[in-house]
């Protein structure tokens, strides 16, 4: 048995814990029966409903804490550098972790997933299949989601030289949540990337139109749903490795973002062709951009090593070494010039200001990550995301403000990649993003002092 | 077995290991000394292939701890200063947690369990769990975790912090215990008298650098060049004229003891042969050893 695993379910599922979690269940459960509706399908729909809600709190939020927690607390309780030093392989950590540290949170949940089969069976046999498929690839993506979050806050509190909290970790994973829901999910950016049928994947009856191809919502989004929670599972995976000290070819991360392009690329192709695709699959991949490089370790000596490697023409060592922020960079820019060129409706042929608009969009993701960095590596790096989110929407608030009030469209295109004058925004965006990098290289390449730790 | 060679480390503002470079044959057990925040823990953790150093190369057993950390890994043990133990779990199954995932198999476990339960004197303890146990029990188990999968270097970081002179004692018995059967072992610690009883070697680090000469005979076993402490019945007055008649340096005279340099390449026995034929009555030959502290101070004056 993976000695990970076992070690968990010592601690997790100790006949005690076992007993006592029966004894609760039955409790509920007991209350749901006589609190069911008094017709004969009653009982059956109410243990249904409270096996759902069961499965909900003890497989989407109980799991996923234990999952995160599996790593938060052994550096809480600086048992961290001992797992580190084991000889097991990454994959075997990762879902011994996983698996174990919400082995009971898994028996009680599935207790209700069953209740709540049994139910929406007797309804629509296929459609529980596809909805037992959905809650259960929720339930992975959110630990493996959660796994990450804390393996990437375990490493970020590591180069900014304090211990990673549960609380940071917490809270870095509902903030970024937030704004990335808030952009990505907002009305007006899937209108303006053409992706407005991205919404229908969140109602339960409705169709999906994905790739011009229509599919009925619930088997699309539990399919979609089980992709992504391999790919998280993949990037806890991933994270791992780079906790146990080996280094990561570049090829999961560039994939995931191809298959981020294609997915969210598909549900604009219907409306606007590859043309739309295309750029809202480099909307999308820019978002990870961000996320990237808020993300990533504040390492300026493995930054310093990559540049290094790059300059001398190391491109074997230096490619583990690459910042997470290039890829979708690079990948943006390769799909914004691909949409530009790509075949479009007759009479929309491209003009000289498409061209500005899109080169503007990419400096100012280049600028962004310059100022995300600057802060990050300022001399309180701990403050560092915090100071770059202020900065970054000073820059867009305060800016649109300023330039509008002084210049209208022009005047607001000096701090946004505004269609009105893109020629502006595009030159801004040059000279703002190279003083942004220009000052973010200066903190890079801050001399050391020379004392020892 | 430990081969360091120009090793530079850099936390994000600052420069922890400056160019550290020594080697360290098999079998020895190497005192690493210094003061507070003179890169003793940069150095064991980048040694044991936890972190990353910035330039330079460590060889563990011969494999490089950045080519390919996870053979270093398992080839070491590594007790850090502050670590922790899994409370809840039993004594035994911590062991053969610690066993099994260092890739002692299913078989063998049971067996490496017992074996080193009996090393730190713990065999009597399997069933009580981890966090009932006094200070001193605790360092012997995380020194059981470390040491359970048999590895051919150990690396110890102030493994005797806060321990009694009981358990201390019983850490020195283990340690020379460990490296009769062939282990090298890396003790840091900035209390001199710790290292004494175990240290063959010493290498003092300052400010992230290697100060005096590099890693030095010194501590247990260690003689200190051909310096001889005697100690003479009924010395005569002119003992100093009649041991230089014998071709024997004096360095001092303190009453009934002398301290003297045996002539290059003669042995204790023919020495001591030589003074007993001249009609010194010995009462007491003694090699000098060199002590750490000795070693320390000397360093310091390089």
């Amino acid at each position: 048995m993976n000695p990970e695993f076992q070690r968990n379910l010592w601690l997790e599922a100790s006949p005690r814990r076992i007993a006592w979690a029966g004894v609760s269940l039955a409790l509920v459960y007991g209350i749901a029966l006589l609190a069911a509706p008094d017709y004969p399908s009653g009982r059956t729909e109410a243990l249904g409903w409270t096996g759902g809600a069961v499965f909900v709190l003890c497989a989407w939020i109980w799991a996923a804490r234990a999952a995160g927690s599996s790593v938060l607390g052994e550096i809480a309780d600086r048992t961290w550098d001992f797992q580190r030093l084991s000889a097991l392989d990454p994959w075997a950590m990762t879902w011994g972790k996983l698996l174990g540290a919400s082995s009971l949170a898994w028996m009680c949940g599935l207790t209700g997933l069953a209740l709540a089969t049994v139910a929406g069976a007797g309804r629509d046999p296929r459609m529980a299949f596809w909805g037992v498929l959905s809650m259960l690839a929720a339930a992975v993506l959110l630990q493996a989601v959660s796994m990450g979050a804390a393996l990437i806050g375990v490493r970020k509190a590591r180069a900014e030289g304090r211990a990673a909290r549960p609380s940071g970790v917490i809270g870095g994973l509902v903030i970024g949540g937030f704004l990335l829901v808030s952009a990505a999910g907002s009305a007006g950016f899937q209108r303006g990337a053409g992706i407005a049928g991205l919404s229908t994947l969140l109602h339960t009856g409705g169709e999906v139109e994905w790739w011009g191809v229509v599919a009925p919502g619930q088997p699309f989004r539990a399919l979609a749903l089980t992709a992504f929670a391999g790919w998280a599972l993949a990037g806890a995976w991933r994270l791992m490795r780079l906790e146990l000290q080996m280094r990561n070819a570049p090829l999961t991360w560039p994939a995931f973002l191809v298959f981020l392009a294609l997915f969210i690329g598909g549900f604009a192709y219907p409306a606007g062709g590859m043309m739309a695709a295309l750029l809202a699959g480099a909307l999308a991949v820019a978002l990870c951009a961000y996320a990237a490089g808020f993300a990533e370790p504040a390492d300026r000596v493995r930054l310093r090593q990559f540049a290094g490697a790059a300059a001398a023409r190391d491109f074997s060592r230096a490619a583990p070494l690459a910042p997470s922020a290039l890829a979708p960079v690079v990948l943006a820019a390769v799909l914004v010039i691909a949409a530009l060129v790509s075949p479009r409706h007759a009479g929309a042929e491209i003009s000289l200001q498409d061209v500005w608009q899109a080169l503007a969009l990419i400096a100012f993701v280049v600028r962004d990550l310059g100022v995300i960095a600057l802060f990050r590596f300022g001399p309180r790096p701990q403050r560092g995301d915090f100071g770059a989110v202020v900065a970054l929407a000073l820059f867009y608030a305060a800016g649109a403000i300023l330039g509008h009030s002084v210049g209208g469209d022009t005047g607001g295109a000096v701090f946004a990649p505004l269609p009105g004058a893109p020629l502006v925004s595009l030159v801004s965006g040059v000279v703002q993003a190279a003083i942004a990098w220009w000052l973010a290289a200066k903190r890079i390449r801050a001399p050391e002092v020379s004392a020892a730790a | 077995m430990i081969e360091v060679t120009d090793v530079i480390y850099d936390y994000p503002a600052m420069r922890a290991l400056h160019g550290i470079g020594f080697t360290v044959d098999a079998g020895a057990v190497l005192a690493l000394v210094g003061p507070n925040g003179a890169g003793k823990t940069t150095l064991m953790r980048c040694m044991a292939a936890l972190d990353s150093h910035t330039e330079g190369h460590i060889r563990i057993a011969g494999l490089d701890t950045q080519d390919d950390p996870r053979a270093v890994h398992a080839a070491i043990g590594y007790l850090p200063d502050f670590y922790g133990l899994y409370e809840e779990l039993s004594v035994r199954r911590a062991l053969t947690y610690a066993a099994r995932s260092r890739g002692v198999s299913e078989a063998d476990a049971p067996a490496a369990v017992q074996l080193a339960a009996e090393r730190v004197q713990l065999a009597d303890r399997l069933d009580a769990r981890a966090g009932e146990l006094s200070r001193g029990l605790r360092q012997r188990l995380a020194i059981g975790q470390t040491i359970v999968h048999r590895p051919r270097v150990l690396l110890l970081d102030e493994p005797a912090a806060g321990l009694d002179p009981e358990a201390r004692r019983s850490l020195s018995d283990l340690i020379l215990k460990l490296t009769s059967e062939g282990m090298t072992i890396v003790v840091s610690s900035h209390i001199l008298a710790e290292l004494e009883d175990y240290s063959t070697r010493m290498l003092m680090i300052r400010d992230g650098r290697v100060a005096g000469g590099g890693v030095v005979a010194a501590g247990a076993g260690a003689r200190d060049g051909e310096r001889v402490a005697v100690t003479f019945a009924d010395p005569p007055p002119d003992l100093a004229e009649r041991l230089t008649a014998l071709g024997v340096a004096v360095e001092t005279i303190d009453g009934d003891d002398a301290v003297i340099a045996a002539p290059a390449g003669e042995d204790d026995s023919a020495l001591l042969g030589r003074l007993m034929a001249a009609g010194l009555r010995v009462r007491s030959f003694q090699p000098a050893r060199r002590t750490l502290e000795d070693a320390y101070l000397a360093e310091v004056k390089r």
